[in-house]
């Protein structure tokens, strides 16, 4: 598809989802919804470090948490809630790179280690610091607007693919890459592995810690650690790799799949969609690296060359060609 | 005997190797003469089966090996001893010289081959405790020759055995490599030392670039003008 | 005396550091052979602790004696998960190889915990022997038999690794291909075979200490997390190349944990062993007892 196509493609899908609450009544769908465009941001926000930098972290989760921890406070105190989202991913760099300098010292799987490290000290000491249940004050809880919780995660799901189609295209994008292809290689031509992978970090973890607080505006109760878990880490990962690690759709098709699946497989038996994610996870690392998207690709190709080779319809003839059957 | 048809070898997507044939008969020493980066290394590791060619076919003795792993290229009856040794600098010379008897079809001898192995380098079993790592370079290069040599190859090849290493110690290596040849094995030796290895072989190749582009007898080649000036120092 | 309760927690700690030990010597001998990463170690540990579970609920056979039988299932379920999953890895170059061994661990951790669900559900289980309750008493210090019992199968397992590893033959040639993979084929070492025996092998130590934690303490099927997590940390700490240094890894760690319960109270356990992984992974990476 041409570029052109693309964007208006896109622009058609923003605007069916705009508009989607308005047409369909049915909370349950607005609720599943609300989860695709939250997996959407987590996920693409991971891939920012994990695919496009190459940086595998498992921590993922304590940006989320962070964020989440931020906005609540905030927010109860008395900030606008958008405020408190924005200032929430801001904290959530400001820890991010904390952590990032000493732990980018580490390389591929330490580095992987290394944050899943980290990310389980945070989690055990928020748990162990606040054991407790956070609860929306009743007032909060009258006004609970689900339709405006839509739009604030398609917002942001929408913001985190196009600032992350920013960032890939622009000249920084290409340093980050490069990091992955070979770190060595491009300190050697002059392209600062340390600074890209930081900033891959930084964006990664804003969005992260921008999406803990719509995670916080969106639930009414829930365990201050629970935002924390690993699994939060590990769906990202999961759905990233999926839809097509390091490409910008990938997370988004990841996302939709994932969502989807889970919610058709939860009616029969309950968490039952991690077995078969970890089966489809184990395929794609073994034969479809590029996940979806390159199934999709791949399949887009073999539809084109049947097409190149078969111009017209076959003719009925005495010779044999190529392609045709007496 | 080993007969390599027209293999081109890539590490990656870089190119090494272009249609490299060669050939080495029984009971020959037939050198690989070249400059540094040329390709002679990448030659004996393809036929040791560590890289395998992208195109053509290495047969010995009739087999093809260009699908055969490593391990499997042993058993059939080609030792490598590569370019700085591969030792197992954490084990004795006795546990190296043992884990070179691996194969099933040496295994048996073990005992016997040792011996011969102790008779030719008579230093390897005064320290035989000694861990690998602890040997001068001398002493490596004849740990790693010796441990080759007990998987009782019919086909040894050799990857700059002379490289870091004191003349007198030179000497005596090309001397063990000539009696080994005594013994029946054939030889594919590659040496910086030009000279030396020609004055021993059979015939010899030379290699530049990743390309045949001479092959002579050993007599021949000393006496040849571009070898002369490339590699043998002009005189 | 509050000083026999530090002692108590030590002696309890190095208890347990024993099975750390044990479980991290299986993913050390893996790394070491093949540069595979399986992070579902620990569910391989959990599938060794139900084995010994329901040899005892179902026929009554005492763990320390169905070891024999839980050993070689986890050695062969090794093999097919090798055959299985992991070879494919090992066609990779090293760095590839450490993160899709990671992935696919990750993928296949997934896959267990859940089978693990579905097929015993997520109730804590432990066993209970005649003898579980009972302890020795030394100087006051209470060495429950159980425990006991456990360290000191985990230190013959590992002594018995650590001369397999350097007084046989094929020890000696598992040793040569983690050392150097292309020499080790060079000289007619099957890699291949080597490759499947560590996995096997790793996975059979795993499960060892699976069936050693079912009964010493508890099993359910979140805990492979936790252990793959313990097995990690001990391996920095120790570092790798010596079983005996992963085996001092494993006590360290317990010892440090149950000190710092003492002082700082039980809700921090976790913590204090994340933070000197992560210390040692910044600080000292080739580990405090590694070469």
């Amino acid at each position: 598809m041409s570029f052109n196509r693309k964007l208006l493609a896109t622009a058609a899908l923003i605007v069916i989802l705009a508009i989607l609450p308005l047409v369909v009544g049915r909370d349950d769908i607005i609720n599943l919804m609300f989860m695709m465009f939250l997996s959407v941001t987590l996920a693409q926000s991971w891939n920012i470090l994990g695919g496009y930098a190459g940086q595998v972290n498992l921590g993922h989760a304590a940006f989320f948490g962070v964020g989440t921890l931020v906005a609540r406070y905030l927010w109860f105190s008395g900030t606008p809630i958008y405020v408190a989202m924005l200032v929430a991913g801001l904290v959530a760099v400001i820890f991010a790179l904390i952590i990032g300098m000493p732990t980018f010292r580490l390389r591929g799987a330490y580095f992987a280690i290394g944050t899943l490290g980290v990310a389980e000290t945070v989690r055990i000491t928020v748990g162990n610091v606040l054991p407790i249940v956070t609860a929306l004050p009743s007032n909060f809880i009258v006004n609970y607007d689900l339709n405006l919780r839509y739009y604030a995660a398609l917002v942001l799901a929408v913001l985190t693919v196009l600032v992350t189609y920013w960032l890939v295209n622009s000249r920084t994008g290409l340093g980050i890459v490069a990091v992955r292809e070979d770190e060595d290689a491009g300190e050697a031509s002059g392209v600062s592995a340390l600074k890209h992978k930081l900033i891959a970090l930084a964006v990664s973890s804003f969005f992260a810690g921008v999406a803990g607080g719509l995670f916080a505006f969106y639930h009414v109760s829930y365990y201050y650690q629970f935002p924390f878990a690993p699994n939060w880490t590990f769906d990202a990962l999961m759905i990233t790799y999926i839809g097509g690690v390091g490409t910008l759709i990938g997370p988004v098709v990841g996302a939709f799949f994932y969502v989807t699946v889970r919610e058709w497989l939860a009616v029969s038996i309950v968490d039952a969609h991690l077995f078969v994610f970890g089966a489809i996870f184990i395929c794609v690392v073994l034969l479809l690296p590029g996940g979806l998207v390159e199934a999709w690709t791949k399949m887009q190709r073999v539809r084109l060359l049947s097409r190149l080779l078969r111009p017209t319809p076959p003719v009925k003839s005495v010779v044999k060609g190529r392609g045709e059957q007496t | 005997m080993l007969e390599c048809e027209g293999i081109d070898v890539f590490y990656d997507d870089l190119q090494a190797l272009w249609g490299v044939s060669l050939s080495v008969e029984a009971g020959e020493i037939v050198a690989l003469i070249g400059s540094n980066g040329a390709g002679k290394t990448t030659i004996l590791r393809t036929i040791a089966g560590l890289s395998k060619p992208a195109k053509g076919d290495i047969k010995f003795d009739g087999v093809s090996l260009s699908k055969k792993p490593a391990y499997d290229i042993v058993d059939l009856g080609i030792a490598l001893v590569p370019e700085g040794r591969k030792l197992f600098g954490s084990m004795t010379v006795l546990e190296n010289l043992e884990l070179g008897a691996f194969t099933g079809r040496a295994r048996g001898e073990k005992n016997a081959t040792m011996k011969w192995v102790y008779e030719v380098f008579p230093l390897l079993e005064e320290r035989r405790n000694q861990t690998a790592v602890t040997l001068s370079g001398g002493q490596q290069q004849m740990l790693a020759i010796g441990r080759a040599l007990m998987s009782q190859p019919k086909l040894l090849l050799l990857d700059e055995p002379s490289l870091g290493l004191a003349p007198l110690v030179v000497q005596m290596i090309f001397d063990v490599i000539e009696q080994i040849n005594q013994r029946g094995v054939s030889v594919l030796l590659v040496e910086q030392n030009a000279h030396a290895a020609l004055e021993r072989a059979a015939r010899a190749y030379v290699v530049e670039n990743g390309r045949v582009v001479g092959h002579d007898t050993g007599q021949n080649m000393l006496r040849h003008e571009h070898v002369k000036s490339a590699y043998l120092g002009g005189v | 005396m509050p000083i026999d309760a530090l002692t108590q927690g030590l002696v309890f700690g190095i208890l347990v550091g024993a099975l750390y030990g044990l479980a991290a010597v299986g993913l050390s001998l893996v790394f070491g052979v093949m540069r595979v990463l399986n992070v579902a170690h620990g569910e391989l540990l959990m599938i060794g602790g139900y084995a010994s579970f329901w040899f005892f609920s179902l026929y009554g056979i005492d763990p320390f004696v169905s070891l024999a039988a839980t050993i070689p299932t986890l050695f062969v379920i090794g093999i097919v998960l090798h055959r299985g999953l992991f070879v494919h890895v090992t066609k990779l170059r090293e760095e590839d190889r450490i993160k899709n061994s990671l992935l696919m661990g990750f993928g296949l951790a997934l896959i267990l915990d859940n089978l693990a669900i579905r097929l015993w559900t997520a109730d804590e289980r432990s066993i209970t022997t005649v003898y579980s309750g009972a302890a020795a008493s030394l100087m006051g210090v209470s060495l429950p038999y159980v425990r006991v019992g456990s360290l000191l199968f985990a230190l013959v397992a590992i002594l018995a690794l650590h001369l397999f590893l350097t007084r046989t033959y094929i020890g000696r040639s598992i040793r040569a291909t983690a050392e150097d993979w292309e020499a080790a084929a060079i000289v007619g070492i099957n890699v291949d075979r080597t490759y499947l025996l560590a996995f096997a092998i790793g996975t059979a130590l795993a499960g060892a200490a699976g069936a050693l934690v079912s009964v010493g303490y508890s099993i359910n099927p979140g805990i492979g997390l936790e252990w793959t997590l313990k097995a990690l940390i001990v391996i920095v700490l120790a570092g790798m190349g010596s079983v005996g240094g992963t085996l001092a890894g494993g006590l360290l760690l317990g010892a440090v944990e149950s000190v710092s319960v003492y002082f700082i109270g039980g809700a921090y356990r976790e913590v204090v062993g994340l933070v000197m992984f992560l210390l040692v992974l910044l600080l000292r990476p080739k580990g405090l007892f590694g070469n």
